[in-house]
Parts: structure tokens; C-alpha cells; sequence
């Protein structure tokens, strides 16, 4: 059976999605001049790391076939723990971000259990918890910044190595541990069962509401790391933390080849879709779009790459 | 002049011809029979008869007007597909006549009224027990399956009517009400195309048919000047041991043992359930659909809760509502619903394999992809499965194939206790027998193996052994080879309650 090298192309979505960033990179690189700077560069690898990092646990989840829509909010409540546990009691900020991080894998925990024991649509219970998590931060902070955050922590979120950020770096490791465990363990495996037909799983005895538990704890985890990160970074514990990691994660994700119904793509796939999302609205940045338009923009583009998704799927299908 | 004329028809697909050259001439007053083995080409040319789909080359007319030119005249056909596809939660009546603009109760508000009584008329035609307001969801298989014929028929314009499998999950009665709709149909002057892989019925309700494989037409004619076996050669290109006998033969070397016994076990929708299972045998299982035999399965593999009752595996006690648990410890259970309980559709045929010897294929650096290539190969020869390669999507391949993916898949965990639950259902007369084959084997290889089926002829062939159930009771428990038939109804139908064990 003979195929056509375009049609292969597209029936990798992770290939797809990599030309797709290339494309987009190469043609940003063209259009400014700045882009290339390394300054630049850094930019664009640190908002990527912030956001990067909710994009794994979330894509993970959407593998699954579920989603939670209270990642932001974790990420910022448990910034915010860090910070008055830092700030306020004066705790050791190596013990005080282990626990901000074991709070964010028992707040992800919660959702889960919640999902699983009770049956509820994640969708719909995560916009409940998120409103509990988010509460909890407003009537901690009463919306006013905890600042005074310790400077030995700033490293982990200014810092550089061999002039990359860190966080840039961390996330990486997440990314290439986030990878493993769905390509390489049999706990990856169960995953991709369960987001393509539950039922199936149950009779391959996996256990599916273990599988999923474990997943968001996982994304709670990693949320938690994004907000420490980024409260680092500021070196001020924001209440508004986390705003805008709910649905640029779920796009990146979609445009990275995870389908919202569940079952395919990877994590990989998502941080290629990330940084597609970030390389555009640096772009528009740089070229000085009004900040009023630059939704506009973005969110076009968006709509425009999970179309040409949908369209290559359509014709992949028509050749099975 | 026959009324739907397909002519030289080729269907491409990128890097696949699904059809090439494909005749077809379709008479009104008339069943045709379109057969073929799964993956023929059966469902790409129903596609193209019903404007779902468009040919890549020939003509397809109906009524002496060329669909290419006149598309308006698919609307003479009318389509029953092999799944139901009805709206669960929708009323009977509403379930006929949506949309309403088709069928003439369109407008702003729903006459609910007169859309009623216009259904009962359907439902007395058709002999459809359920009410026109009862939601779909809760009326019985053949009814939902004789509802969505008629459904088709309230296209007033229609002349031809196309039935996929109509009869796959019902029995014998419901098969002959259904019969009797599809007579009533010719009888005025409709052409009927008439797909089903159970060799009885086609020869029973047929008048002309034709044969396709690998996407060709290779035989057409009059059922009368054909035979069962005429048919099946056709479909298979090969002649086909057909009236072999699949019971597994007594292994002396193997020690007598129980493997399970079963002891009063209830649940929803049965009672009472005892039996035993002993080590080289198939035991059949036969009933109606609703006798509770995919319930008691269920239940022993731990899907469903038990209300009552024990089991005990090679006389040890049995965990009953942990699946995982029966998994590891040696019960499979393999289920009717390939679609919903047995593939992983998005998956490969390789991951949907794998999965179940990840034992065997996890090393130091997590799984090996080339031991699982190689595992998977094995499996894929040892069972036959037709795949142009094991990365293809498992949804890709045939129902035959699928059946074959998950039985490997099950296999490769080397389980004391297998559980067929209609494992050839919608499967060709040719993979069917390399299923039957595979039970055989595994039966004599000291495997406990249980068989669920609605065929008579299917429980012959392969058990040693059949239990009869009725309304979640079990009625009986038969030699298959000695006992008739009659007998065996009998005791589906619970008019005799009788053991002749």
C-alpha cells in the first residue's frame, strides 16, 4: 500500500505539529529582526516554561479524556501559600515550596476523587472547585500581593544556565519525565486505554479510577510548580497568578494533536502546540498590535490551526 | 429494465481501491442478496447506493435517471443501518417521524397528537409492541430493530430499501417478524437489498444475489441455481470445510478437574445461577436475548454486583466485583459489544495488543518497543489477523479481524478461565470458522471456555456441553451431541424444565 509522503506527513500529528512550529519560527524570524535576539529568545522560553508546565498535567489529563479547569487557580493558591508561609512564619523556602507543591498534588487529588467516586463530569466540577480554590486565595490575600519572598528562591525563576532560564530548564525535565510515562510505562499505556473507551479498560482489569486520580494529582503538582516558579520569577506572591493558564493550555494542547474527547496525542505535542501559541503573541508583540487587538489575533490563530487539525483528520480518516 | 442499475462502479480512496468494476441490478418486487465477507467492499457500495458517498468511476441509475446528473432520486432509497441508531431518549413516535419537515409534521410547533396516532399506525403494520410514547431507551432490541425500518419506511418516495444486518441480535421469532415486514415490501412492488452473514436466512428470504470480494463483483444470479456452499466459495474464493465439528476432543493425558463451579450466584436480571466447568470442554450457553446469560458472565468477571452466590476457580474462592482482579488471576471475559468493551479504537493494533504483555516487554528503560514488535508479530501470526501493519489504528481493521486482535490479546495473558460472549457476531462464514477453531484449541490445551450464543447452529458445532437459561433462570443442561434440538428450544423457550445431564 502506497502513501503519499504529504499524507504520512499529516498522519503524524506530532510531525505536523512540528513543521507547524518551524513554519511559524521561521516565518517570525523573518518578519523582525529582533525576534532572533537572545534576549528575545529568553522571553519567549520563559513564558513558555510558566505556562509549559500546566500544559503537561493538563494535556495528560485531556488524554484521559478529562480536563480541569482549576489548574490556574491551583497554581496561584499555592504560590500564595509559599508566600505566607515564607513571608509570614518565616519558614525554611525549601520546606515552604515542598509543601505549596504537596498542597497542589492533595488540591489536584481532590478533583479527582470527586470525578471518580461521584461520577461528575470534570468539566463541570472543576469550574466549582476552581471557584473554591480561587475564593481561598482572594480571602488569604484579601487581593493584595505578599511581597518580601526570600531572594535565595529568585533563582529558580530569574535564573539562567549557560544563558537559558531556568525554568525553562525545569520544564524540560517535566516534559521529558511527562513523556516517558506515557510512552514508555505500562501507567502511560492504561492511560491512552482509558481515554479511548473506559469500558474496554475496565475488562482489561485496569484500574480506571486509579489511573485518574493519579493523573490529577499529577496536573495539581505541576500547577503548584508553575505558580512557585512564577512567584519566584516576580519575587511577590500574586493573587493573580495562574489567570491565564486555564484555556491557553487546553489550545495548546488541541493544536499540539491531543483530541478533547480523549485518547491521542502527547505531551510533547502540546508544549510544540505552547510554543506555537507563545512564538505569536510574541510576534504581535514585537510588532506593536495594539494590546487591545492582540486577543483578537491570537485567538484567530488558534481557530485557524485547530481547523487545518480537523481538516487533515478528515482526510486521514477517508484513507483508513 | 431493472429499477437501481449500478454499472462498473470503482470507489478509490487514497492509496485503496475499495471497489473496482462492481455490477449490481437491482428489480423491483424482488430481495437481493449483497454478500461477501467482512472487509468485501459491502459497506462502500451500500454507501454509494444511498448518495452517502460518490463513486470514483461507473454510473449508478435508479429509476432510468443517473444519480450523477439527478441526485434528487436517492431519495427512492431508503437505508436501515447494522447499528441501531435511534435517539435513546426520544419517544417511539418521535424517533419515527424526526426530522418533522421530512415527514410532513414540520412548522413551528409539533402537533404531539397527530404525530402519535400517525405512529400507531407504523407500529400496527410493523406488529411493534411498544407504545408511540414510550422512549426508545426502554423498548426491546427487535423492537428498536423493526422501528428503525420503519423509520426508513415513512420516506414516502421510498422504492428500495437497504437492510445491513438487521437480524444480527435478535432470534428466531423476532427474525421472522422482521421477515415478514421485508415480504410485505416486496409484495408491493419495492426492491429490497437484504446484507446478512447467517447462511439460513439468506436462503430463506432471497430471490437474486450477488457476491463481492476484495472490493470486485465475482458471482450474481438467482438463489434458486446456487447453494450454501456455491455461496460461500464464492465469498471466500476457496471451498470451505463447512459441517465440520468444532467440540473439543477429550485429552486423556490431561487429569479430570473442575476449573469452576459456580454455586447459586443472583444478580440483576438472574437467579439462582449454578454450574460447573470442567477442565477440556466448551459449555455452551443458550438463551433468548434478556435470559440473563451476559448478566451471570458479567457478574462472575466481576463487572457487575453479585446479589448473592460463590464462585470457586480450580477450588479456590473466586473475588466477585473486581475486574482487575479476574484479569490477573486468570478469568477473561470477552465481550458481545466489540465497539464498546473490546477495542481501543484510536490505539494500533500493536498498543492494543501490548497492553496486556506488558510483563513481557518492560525492561530497565521502560517498554521495549522492539521486544513488543516482536511479541505482537508472533501473536498477529498465530491468530491470523489481516493488518497491513500492526501500526494501523484498530478501528481500520475488519470485525472479523478485530474479534481475532482481542481474542490474541486475551491469549497472550495465558487465562485458566475464557468467556465468549457472542464472539461471532456480524463475523463472515470464513473467520468464523478460524474462531471456532481457535476455541477448539484452547479448549484441549486445558483452558476452561465458556460460549455464549444465540446461534443453535454456532453451540452445536463447538460445546460439549449446553445450559439453557430463561428469564435469568438456567432451565437445563444438555449433551450437545445426543440431545435435539427440539429439546434445546424447548428449554429456551421454558416450556419444559428437565435436566438430562
Amino acid at each position: 500500500m502506497q502513501r503519499n509522503p504529504l499524507a504520512s506527513l499529516v498522519a503524524n500529528p506530532l510531525a505536523g505539529v512540528f513543521v507547524a512550529l518551524l513554519i511559524i519560527f521561521g516565518i517570525s524570524a523573518l518578519l523582525s529582526p529582533y525576534f532572533l535576539t537572545s534576549y528575545n529568545m529568553s522571553v519567549i522560553a520563559r513564558s513558555l516554561a510558566f505556562v509549559g508546565l500546566v500544559t503537561i498535567g493538563q494535556s495528560m489529563l485531556l488524554i484521559l479524556g478529562e480536563l480541569d479547569l482549576s489548574l490556574g487557580v491551583i497554581g496561584g493558591l499555592c504560590g500564595i501559600i509559599s508566600g505566607i508561609l515564607m513571608v509570614n512564619y518565616g519558614i525554611n523556602p525549601v520546606v515552604a515550596l515542598g509543601l505549596a507543591l504537596a498542597m497542589g498534588a492533595a488540591l489536584g487529588f481532590i478533583n479527582g476523587i470527586l470525578v471518580t467516586k461521584l461520577r461528575l463530569h470534570s468539566l463541570v466540577l472543576t469550574i466549582g472547585t476552581a471557584g473554591i480554590y480561587g475564593g481561598v486565595t482572594l480571602v488569604l490575600t484579601k487581593g493584595v500581593a505578599i511581597t518580601g519572598i526570600p531572594a535565595e528562591i529568585q533563582f529558580l525563576g530569574r535564573g539562567t544556565v549557560y544563558g537559558i532560564p531556568v525554568p525553562f530548564i525545569i520544564m524540560l525535565v517535566v516534559l521529558a519525565i511527562g513523556t516517558f510515562i506515557t510512552l514508555k510505562t505500562p501507567f502511560g499505556r492504561y492511560m491512552y486505554a482509558v481515554g479511548n473507551n473506559t469500558q474496554a479498560a475496565k475488562m482489561l482489569g485496569i484500574k480506571v479510577d486509579r489511573v485518574r486520580v493519579a493523573i490529577f494529582t499529577l496536573a495539581g503538582l505541576l500547577a503548584a510548580l508553575a505558580g512557585l516558579l512564577m512567584v519566584a520569577r516576580l519575587g511577590t506572591a500574586q493573587p493573580s497568578i495562574g489567570d491565564t493558564w486555564v484555556l491557553p493550555p487546553i489550545a495548546a494542547s488541541v493544536i499540539g494533536g491531543v483530541a478533547t474527547t480523549g485518547g491521542v496525542g502527547t505531551p510533547l505535542g502540546a508544549i510544540f502546540g505552547a510554543a506555537i501559541i507563545a512564538i505569536i503573541e510574541n510576534i504581535i508583540v514585537l510588532f506593536g498590535v495594539s494590546p487591545y487587538w492582540q486577543g483578537v489575533v491570537s485567538g484567530a490563530i488558534v481557530v485557524l490551526a485547530i481547523s487545518f487539525d480537523a481538516i487533515s483528520r478528515r482526510y486521514i480518516r477517508r484513507e483508513g | 429494465m431493472a429499477f437501481l442499475e449500478v454499472h462498473k462502479v470503482g470507489r478509490d480512496f487514497p492509496g485503496v481501491t475499495a471497489l473496482d468494476d462492481v455490477d449490481l441490478s437491482l428489480e423491483l418486487g424482488r430481495v437481493h442478496i449483497l454478500a461477501g465477507e467482512n472487509g468485501a467492499g459491502k459497506s462502500t457500495l451500500v454507501k454509494l447506493l444511498t448518495g452517502a458517498d460518490h463513486p470514483s468511476r461507473g454510473t449508478i441509475t435508479i429509476d432510468g435517471r443517473d444519480t450523477a446528473q439527478h441526485p434528487d432520486v436517492f431519495n427512492l432509497v431508503a437505508y436501515v443501518p447494522q447499528e441501531l441508531n435511534l435517539f435513546p431518549h426520544l419517544s417511539v413516535a418521535e424517533n419515527l417521524f424526526i426530522p418533522y419537515d421530512r415527514s410532513d409534521f414540520g412548522g413551528l410547533t409539533i402537533d404531539h397528537g397527530a404525530i402519535r396516532k400517525a405512529a400507531q399506525d407504523y407500529l400496527d403494520r410493523f406488529a411493534i409492541s411498544a407504545r408511540p410514547t414510550d422512549l426508545v431507551r426502554n423498548i426491546s432490541v427487535s423492537d428498536q430493530q423493526l422501528l428503525q425500518i420503519a423509520r426508513a419506511s415513512t420516506n414516502k418516495h421510498m422504492k428500495v430499501l437497504i437492510l445491513d444486518e438487521p437480524t444480527s441480535s435478535l432470534t428466531r421469532t423476532e427474525v421472522d417478524r422482521v421477515f415478514k415486514v421485508i415480504s410485505g415490501f416486496r409484495d408491493r412492488e419495492h426492491a429490497i437489498v437484504f446484507i446478512s452473514h447467517k447462511m439460513d436466512e439468506v436462503f430463506e428470504i432471497g430471490d437474486d444475489y450477488t457476491v463481492l470480494r476484495n472490493g470486485r463483483k465475482v458471482e450474481a444470479g438467482r438463489m434458486a441455481e446456487t447453494s450454501e456452499a456455491g455461496l460461500i466459495r464464492a465469498m471466500s474464493g476457496a471451498e470451505l470445510e463447512l459441517e465440520q465439528n468444532f467440540r473439543p476432543v477429550k485429552q486423556p493425558e490431561l487429569p479430570e478437574e473442575t476449573i469452576l463451579d459456580v454455586k447459586g450466584l443472583s444478580g440483576e436480571r438472574f437467579e439462582d445461577v449454578s454450574f460447573t466447568l470442567k477442565r477440556g470442554e466448551i459449555l455452551g450457553f443458550a438463551g433468548l436475548v434478556g435470559a440473563g446469560r451476559s448478566e451471570v458472565m458479567q457478574t462472575m468477571f466481576g463487572f457487575l454486583k453479585p446479589k448473592a452466590g460463590s464462585v470457586t476457580v480450580k477450588g479456590a474462592p473466586w473475588k466477585l466485583g473486581d475486574t482487575s482482579h479476574s484479569v490477573r488471576n486468570g478469568m477473561l471475559y470477552l465481550s458481545e459489544e466489540r465497539k464498546h468493551h473490546g477495542i481501543l479504537p484510536m490505539l494500533s493494533v500493536r498498543e492494543n495488543i501490548g497492553i496486556s504483555i506488558l510483563d513481557e516487554t518492560l525492561s530497565k528503560f521502560g517498554i521495549s518497543a522492539a521486544r513488543e514488535r516482536s511479541k505482537v508479530l508472533e501473536i498477529i501470526k498465530a491468530y491470523d489477523i489481516k493488518t497491513p501493519d500492526m501500526e494501523k489504528k484498530i478501528m481500520f481493521l475488519s470485525g472479523g479481524n478485530q474479534q481475532k486482535a482481542i481474542i490474541g490479546r486475551a491469549m497472550a495473558t495465558r487465562p485458566k478461565v475464557l468467556i465468549f460472549d457472542e464472539p461471532t457476531k456480524g463475523i463472515d462464514v470464513r473467520t468464523k470458522a478460524e474462531i471456532y477453531k481457535i476455541m477448539k484449541t484452547l479448549a484441549e490445551e486445558g483452558v476452561g471456555i465458556i460460549l455464549v450464543s444465540s446461534e443453535m447452529d454456532e453451540l452445536r458445532k463447538c460445546s460439549s456441553r449446553i445450559i439453557t437459561m430463561h428469564t435469568g433462570k438456567i432451565t437445563g443442561d444438555f449433551d450437545a451431541e445426543t440431545t435435539a434440538n427440539e429439546t434445546l428450544v424447548g428449554a429456551i423457550f421454558g416450556t419444559e424444565t428437565k435436566n438430562a445431564a
